[in-house]
């Protein structure tokens, strides 16, 4: 068992959990984007991060990959951490606007569009990479993948065709947070 | 066999997202009476901690069912189902209630209301847990050669990939001589002459090899057995079957073409199509001249047209290599990508050979010597000088071989004729190893090359099979069941199953019981639910364990609510992505997922009437165009149809049960067929149960159980754009009669065996007890007692007494 603290209250996990998982099984909720309970972790979002203090110093990491350690102590309330969080939160809101899990996080964290608000653009698909790890892990077939790099980054079908391994099951609408797959699904998904 | 269940019921909060609109302390109260062995609350069963939890409780208290209630059991069962493997909790152990996408999330009813439809659909799994029957998996051995029927060019290439990994293959072929299959090559693959020498000495291989037997084709008179154990029957001249034994099949089918039609050109010998300008390659007869290859013919389709370009390129090098005073032209339409490469067009260019295209929207001209076209670069007509005009030959049908083989594999023409290995999609984890392989280009044009790689690929999926079986892993997963005592053998499942689970019998064997290849097996249930002895069951997904979640789920449902059947793909994935949209629908609906709505069996809908449900809304993809289970939704229109029918036959309103069909990414248009349905409902009362309606709801069940019902069901499948009636039907309308006739006697039938349960009745007795006139069921006594369904026990003040069971 490895003991440590979160926010004072001393808890307990195994070796390979994570500071996510503990907090959330305590009741201490940290706000996520690109996790979901039936994936493996991916960090792609960084909304869940927290301050940890391994005694030497304390450090922002993202509690959804951070494997729990004997004797750290875990803030998930700091200034610091409020204030990536809504930074993040604030360049999600201005690429989603529409989406409700975004609007609900920017009432959590009194954001509202800014400056960087994109013309024209209701429910962008942040890359998160939900969809294309659910049809890997949870279905078991690659009909999604990333296309292109850097600014031109995106979700696609191999090859940008139509994907014949897929078998219209609707698990990347499921778990798409923006709802931006639904877009992308009459492209993607088989005929 | 059945063990005692001990289910353990775990409660997800889902950090608040279930908890705050459920309210979980009130389920557990409501549940308090259930049979279950643990029940808890917790924040969030999936990730790590709790699934340690689970696998904690599992342990100490010795569960061997597991219950969770919590999230979408399409995304998260697979990893509770891994994460419990090794406390000894198969995933058929796992049941998941969606509390958070069928009821949180959609309704907006409060806390406390809603605590008692997530009660009903957890009382309703508990039920279903309650009736499985663990089971254990057959392993399969793999002995014998591989037979690879159909005679295509891909074969060989199968064949040589197993010789070369030492696996033994029998080859049915029309030619028996690599020189005969060279020959006959441009019948099949037009323009691949150009590959001869290398095929030659691919075959040579292929034929001398030891392990290779090529025998001559025969017509196929049977094909029975599953993976590891097929036999092909083959008839012999003399009418006589032969046998032969073989551990897996490989089809390779391929298309023929036939010479197109070029009377109407004419211009004699000068115009030919690609068949015959390769008879003369064969022969070696090249004439010099301008060669004008005209790639016509836009009614076989781009694909057609352009395997035709490309093979009019390659027939064009071969000539220009032979004799270089040929000057060969390609001319194409320009609406095809010529799939070309850039060395290729260097290489065109090397030999003078043209390839141009001309604009599609306006036919060409043939001429006597020139051919005159419009080019889509400048809109200007030209012309090209001709001495042979050549075109390409007409894809045709498949061969009468692949008649034979769909007779008994799951190979279905497609549109345009193309044959079709069962275009069943499902998650990949609820289907084993592929293990009938397709090749060929009968399953869709291509060309040789492709072919070949197919046929190399089909013998990679066999050695994998046989790796399987030799580390003991290649284990037929039980899906479907067909009870031998209860099957008559009629072949209705066979006929039906679309994936060729259920194994032929041989011809003229007479009423076997069918056994099922589990390897094909798709478990859509379509023959469980058609079978009219009710002979075929889905393991683990019985319609018995439905009938109790069914009555258990009703026993908390108020007289005002409704069942909603959802297929779990349609009819589930829309309406679980309403609640990931926020479109919220009333919550008078209780939802059963069924894999497909093609195995709710007509009996389970007689059922929940006769339990006194309002009303049922069933879901399911659109018919023919995205039902995973080809027939499955269509198999259901007949089952609700019939349904209607006797609802309307007792008196009762048809429109207590429709059915409707739903995209994936429809939760909308799901949210309005439950709104449209609850709201036709409502001015209706709700099934009032006094005796009368009750014995007329309980005759409707007895006929959907009635042998001869459940064959007209089964048998009268047809879509609805199918201008084919079954049997002596001409039309729609006697069609439907048919069916209602059937359904009205059988009716009649049951009710008279319900008037007769308390005592023996005599006839006018009986219609009294039916509200019926006499002469309406004078007849059908007469022949229910010759049939022996009743008997008749004497005779008193001149009307004879019918009684129950057999005289």
């Amino acid at each position: 068992m490895i003991d440590f603290t979160i926010n004072g209250q001393e808890v307990q996990g195994q070796d390979g959990w994570t500071i996510l998982e503990v907090a959330r099984w305590h009741g201490i909720d940290i706000p996520t984007l690109c996790h979901h309970g039936a994936l493996e972790p991916y960090g792609a979002c960084r909304l869940c991060v927290v301050e940890v203090d391994d005694g030497r110093r304390s450090r922002v990491v993202i509690s959804c990959m951070y494997p729990i350690r004997q004797g750290i102590k875990v803030q998930t309330e700091t200034p610091r951490v409020a204030n990536v969080r809504r930074w993040i939160v604030q360049l999600l809101l201005d690429e989603s606007p529409a989406a409700p899990k975004i609007q609900e996080l920017a009432k959590a964290f009194g954001v509202t569009t800014s400056r960087f608000k994109k013309e024209g653009v209701e429910f962008a698909c942040h890359l998160c990479g939900l969809c294309i790890r659910a049809c890997q892990e949870v279905v078991g077939v690659q009909a999604l993948t990333f296309g292109n790099r850097g600014v031109l980054k995106e979700v696609t079908a191999p090859y940008h065709q139509r994907s014949k391994d897929c078998i219209r099951c609707g698990t990347c609408l499921y778990v798409c947070p923006t709802g931006a797959m639904e877009q992308l699904f009459l492209q993607v998904s088989s005929e | 066999m059945k063990t005692e269940s001990k289910i353990g019921i775990f409660l997800c909060e889902c950090g608040g997202k279930i908890s705050n609109r459920i309210s979980l302390p009130r389920v557990s109260d409501l549940l308090n009476y259930e049979a279950w062995t643990h029940l808890g609350i917790y924040p969030y069963p999936c990730l790590s901690p709790g699934l340690e939890a689970i696998k904690a409780k599992v342990q100490a208290k010795g569960l061997n069912r597991v219950l969770i209630g919590g999230c979408s059991g399409r995304v998260m069962k697979k990893k509770f189902a891994e994460a419990l493997a090794p406390v000894g909790i198969a995933k058929h152990q796992v049941e998941m209630i969606n509390l958070k996408d069928h009821v949180a999330l959609v309704h907006e009813a409060p806390p406390q209301e809603l605590a008692r439809k997530a009660a009903a659909l957890i009382a309703g799994g508990l039920a279903s847990l309650e009736l499985l029957e663990p089971y254990e998996p057959v392993s399969l051995s793999f002995e014998g050669p591989a037979l690879i029927l159909g005679g295509g060019v891909s074969g060989f290439a199968a064949a040589r990939e197993l010789a070369r990994h030492g696996l033994e293959s029998v080859v049915f072929s029309k030619a028996l001589a690599p020189e005969r299959v060279l020959e006959e090559l441009h019948w099949t693959f037009p323009g691949c002459r150009i590959f001869c020498g290398d095929l030659g000495d691919f075959l040579r291989e292929v034929f001398t090899s030891p392990l290779v037997k090529i025998v001559p084709d025969q017509p196929i008179e049977y094909i029975i057995g599953g993976v590891g154990d097929y036999h092909v029957g083959l008839k012999q001249p003399d009418n006589t079957v032969t046998e032969v034994n073989g551990a897996a099949i490989i089809v390779a089918l391929d298309r023929e073409f036939r010479p197109a039609d070029i009377a109407y050109i004419g211009g004699g010998e000068r115009v030919c199509d690609l068949l015959d300008l390769e008879e003369q390659l064969v022969a070696g007869d090249i004439k010099p001249g301008k060669v004008v290859f005209w790639v016509n013919s836009p009614e076989h389709g781009k694909a057609a047209q352009e395997l035709a370009a490309v093979a009019a390129w390659r027939d064009s090098l071969l000539m220009v290599r032979e004799n270089p005073q040929v000057k060969p032209i390609v001319l194409y339409p320009a609406n095809i990508t010529l799939p070309l490469s850039g060395a290729d067009l260097v290489e065109a260019r090397a030999h003078d050979i043209g390839l141009m295209s001309y604009a599609p929207e306006v036919h060409p001209v043939v001429q006597s010597g020139y051919l005159s076209f419009v080019s889509p670069a400048d809109n200007l007509e030209h012309e090209v000088e001709w001495d042979t005009l050549v075109v390409p030959g007409a894809p045709g049908d498949p061969a009468a071989k692949a008649q034979e083989l769909m007779r008994w594999l799951p190979i279905y023409p497609e549109n345009g004729g193309r044959l079709q290995k069962s275009h069943i999609k499902f998650w990949p984890d609820q289907v084993p190893d592929e293990s009938l392989f397709f090749t060929g280009s009968a399953g869709g044009l291509c060309d040789l090359n492709e072919v070949l790689q197919q046929g190399k690929k089909a013998a990679r999926g066999v050695l994998h099979i046989r790796e399987k079986a030799l580390q003991g892993r290649l284990v037929s997963p039980v899906v479907v069941h067909v009870d031998k005592d209860l099957c008559q053998g009629c072949g209705l499942c066979t006929e039906i199953c679309p994936c060729g689970g259920i194994e032929h019998v041989k011809p003229g064997s007479g009423p076997v019981p069918r056994e099922v290849d589990n390897h094909l097996c798709s478990g859509g249930g379509t023959c469980a639910a058609t079978c009219p002895y009710e002979a075929v069951k889905i393991l683990n997904n019985t319609a018995q364990q439905l009938e109790a979640r069914i009555k258990a789920m009703m026993a908390r449902m108020q007289e005002n609510e409704i069942l909603g059947f959802v297929c779990g793909w349609g009819g589930l994935a829309s309406a679980e992505q309403a609640a990931v949209k926020g479109v919220t629908y009333p919550s008078g609906i209780y939802l059963v997922p069924v894999n497909c709505l093609g195995s709710l069996d007509p009996f389970i809908l007689s059922m929940a009437f006769l339990n006194g449900v309002k009303g049922i809304m069933l879901a399911g993809c659109t018919p023919k165009h995205s039902c995973h289970y080809h027939y499955g939704i269509d198999h259901c229109w007949y089952r609700v149809n019939a349904m209607k029918k006797l609802l309307s036959l007792a008196g009762l309103e048809r429109r207590r049960i429709s059915i409707g069909y739903v995209e994936v990414n429809e939760p909308e248009s799901f949210a309005r067929m439950v709104e449209s349905h609850l709201e036709s409902l409502e001015k209706l009362p709700p099934l009032s149960l006094d005796d009368k309606t009750k014995a007329k709801l309980w005759a409707i069940h007895a006929t959907m159980h009635r042998p001869r019902v459940r064959w007209v069901l089964g048998t009268s499948l047809r879509r609805p754009a199918e201008k084919e009636f079954p049997g002596s039907q001409f039309n729609a309308v006697e069609a439907d009669e048919t069916m209602l006739e059937v359904l009205k006697e059988e009716f009649l039938a049951a009710r008279i065996l319900k008037a007769l349960t308390d005592q023996p009745l005599n006839p006018p007795g009986i219609a009294r007890a039916m509200d019926e006139p006499v002469k309406n069921i004078t007849p059908l006594l007469t022949d229910m007692a010759q049939e022996g369904r009743i008997t008749l026990k004497g005779w008193e003040g001149g009307y004879p007494i019918y009684a129950l069971g057999k005289p």
